[in-house]
């Protein structure tokens, strides 16, 4: 018999793969029908003012924008397939190589930050809900509500200025120190340093979505027999939480995972930037102050296909765990 | 289908943390929405009468008799900014929120009376939205157009409706099926009658509860924008002005040139999320919708 998981797997591939052709058109015609082609923009930006009449011509089949709509659209697709996304002019590099270089930052960042938001926001969540109206509860609740108010560059900025600018303890910009350590070990520290207040910053975004989840689970999960039946059995503290509330959270919060990770992406984009972190949203920040279209391009493409594919991963697996009950 | 799923989004099952304060006497439907439309309007008029938002050589001026709150690095008064730019960023907030919210009841529509096809095509749609990265495709779009007003409108209503169709299509089936319906119907009421006396009373909390969600939701998001900085540059908002005072953290101009804005917009956010919490418990709750256990 075929696992479960590979029939969610496969379903949801069909409608991943349609919207992310779709963007993928959406992202080609979308410059070739607004208002001011990229090559017009380019030529009125100081970068090149002085540019000859073939040399413009040679930078428009540069961009991809010689001959017609159908005959670009298939050089495009045909591009992409094999990876090519583009040269940005700026940078002086293929956008693919760029990418690689960006991508790890960003999925470090969220790597880092996952862990930490969903494990706060469970065990908080937990603990506030298992006694709503408690002391507890009503001091984290509040705070929390709070949090949530803040939008995420907010957060990032107040983070930024108390712990990189007015108590100077941490890194305030950039991924590594500007010459970086020999030593692999010192290079790790530094690398692990300027990443705690971006990691910080993204935590305290996601950490409210999770714990109002939690808590309003736990509200509902201490009603259940099981729940009732374990606590009259003597079973609390760590075990209570984590064995009986904790599992039952866990195909809930992936599914939540899967919904939230857009947010997440955008949030990371607003963190990147206030902290000059050098991911893609920082990246893809500078191709917009830049007019770097052909990057921004490409990295849309690869985000919207990193996004889609995580989503698509995690979507599968809740299906399959929320099947189990 | 619970009524609290519907204020879900950051705020949601908070489950009744808020209630004692804003429970009583049907804090949101009567008083906190009449007060907001009286204040926004005082706003316009007060902001209209103020004196211009104009640059004077009084660069970085900390908080004094003269500049309240100081002034930004082209001599601005910020306070005066402040309150200009309260109207705008609440308005943007609430007429986004008004967009997605028609936007999406136009769907959820079209979805219960269309029958199972047309149905099945719209969740279908949304379904991809729901899956589309938004906002790789806002900033795409924001960076080519540097939207003003209305095209912020316009983008993050586009952009967001899809959330609200979820939770507004299975209350509109269940009010579609219920007997209050089929029997005004059998008694020769009109399908506009159904709809006014039974099914939009029915809905209308929900409605009201998916409005305040949008509304977070939209001022968070032209809130990020302007201060990416992507929006006209005429258009003066909180996060446009948050975007100011970040080239000024390293000086002691950031105390009142970030804090101002950035404390206004998360008052705003908060306001909201407590009065949707207070509604969801008490006005939203009264009817037989608390009670429905489908």
């Amino acid at each position: 018999m075929v696992p479960p998981i590979l029939i969610n797997l496969l379903s949801g591939l069909s409608v991943r793969l349609l919207v992310f052709f779709l963007l993928v058109l959406l992202v080609f015609f979308l410059p070739r029908l607004l208002p001011g082609d990229p090559v017009a923009i380019f030529l009125s930006s100081d970068l090149s003012r002085d540019l000859s009449g073939s040399e413009a011509v040679e930078l428009r089949s540069q961009f991809g924008l010689a001959g017609g709509w159908l005959q670009q659209l298939g050089e495009y697709l045909s591009n992409l397939i094999v990876g090519d996304l583009g040269y940005s002019v700026p940078h002086a590099a293929p956008v693919s190589q760029l990418l690689k270089t960006a991508i790890p930052w960003t999925l470090l960042l969220i790597a880092c930050a996952a862990p930490l938001f969903l494990i706060a926001g469970a065990a908080g969540g937990i603990e506030a809900g298992k006694a709503p109206g408690a002391l507890f509860d009503r001091v984290a609740t509040g705070t929390v509500t709070v949090i949530a108010s803040i939008p995420p560059f907010t957060a990032a900025v107040l983070l930024l200025l108390a712990f990189g600018i007015l108590w100077p303890v941490l890194p305030a910009g950039g991924a590594e120190p500007l010459f970086p350590s020999d030593n692999p070990l010192q290079r790790d520290f530094d690398v692990a340093r300027h990443a705690v207040l971006p990691v910080l910053a993204l935590s305290l975004h996601e950490v409210s979505r999770f714990y109002f989840l939690a808590r309003g689970e736990a509200i509902t999960l201490s009603q259940r027999p099981f729940i009732i039946n374990a606590c009259g059995r003597g079973i609390k503290g760590w075990r209570l939480r984590a064995a009986y509330y904790g599992r039952s959270l866990f195909p809930v919060f992936l599914a939540r995972m899967s919904d939230s990770l857009t947010g997440l992406f955008g949030a990371v984009l607003f963190v990147e930037i206030v902290f000059s972190y050098p991911g893609t949203g920082h990246l893809i920040y500078n191709a917009i102050l830049d007019r770097d279209y052909v990057l921004l391009q490409g990295a849309v493409i690869v985000m919207a296909g990193l996004v889609l594919l995580l989503n698509w991963i995690i979507d599968a697996v809740a299906t399959s765990l929320a099947r189990r009950g | 289908m619970q009524w609290q799923q519907v204020w879900r989004g950051e705020g949601e099952l908070m489950l009744g943390y808020w209630s004692p304060i804003t429970q009583s006497a049907g804090f949101v439907s009567k008083g906190a929405l009449a007060a907001s439309v009286i204040l926004m309007m005082a706003g316009f008029t007060l902001s209209e009468s103020l004196p211009a938002y104009k640059t004077s050589p009084d660069v970085l001026h900390p908080p004094s008799a003269e500049y309240w709150l100081g002034t930004n690095g082209i001599g601005q008064d910020v306070f005066i900014g402040l309150v200009r730019a309260a109207p705008v960023t609440i308005f943007l907030a609430l007429v986004t929120a008004t967009a997605a919210l028609v936007l999406a009841l136009a769907a959820s529509s079209l979805a219960a009376f269309g029958g199972p096809a047309v149905r099945g095509a719209v969740l279908r749609v949304v379904d991809v939205l729901q899956v589309i990265p938004s906002i790789l495709l806002l900033l795409l779009l924001a960076a080519w157009i540097q939207p003003g007003f209305l095209g912020l409108v316009v983008l993050l209503a586009l952009t967001g409706w899809h959330e609200d169709v979820r939770v507004a299509l299975p209350i509109l089936l269940r009010e579609l099926t219920r007997e209050n319906v089929h029997f005004a119907r059998r008694m020769g009421a009109s399908r506009t009658y159904c709809l006014r006396h039974h099914i939009l009373p029915a809905i209308w909390p929900a409605i009201v509860g998916l409005f305040l969600q949008n509304v977070r939701q939209a001022a968070l998001k032209s809130a990020g924008f302007g201060f990416l900085g992507l929006t006209d540059p005429r258009l003066l908002t909180w996060g446009s002005m948050m975007q100011d005072a970040m080239e000024h953290l390293y000086t002691d101009a950031w105390a009142w040139l970030l804090l101002p804005p950035a404390g206004a917009l998360s008052l705003f956010l908060i306001g909201i999320l407590i009065i949707g919490e207070g509604y969801s418990q008490s006005g939203g709750l009264t009817g037989k919708e608390q009670y429905d256990p489908g």
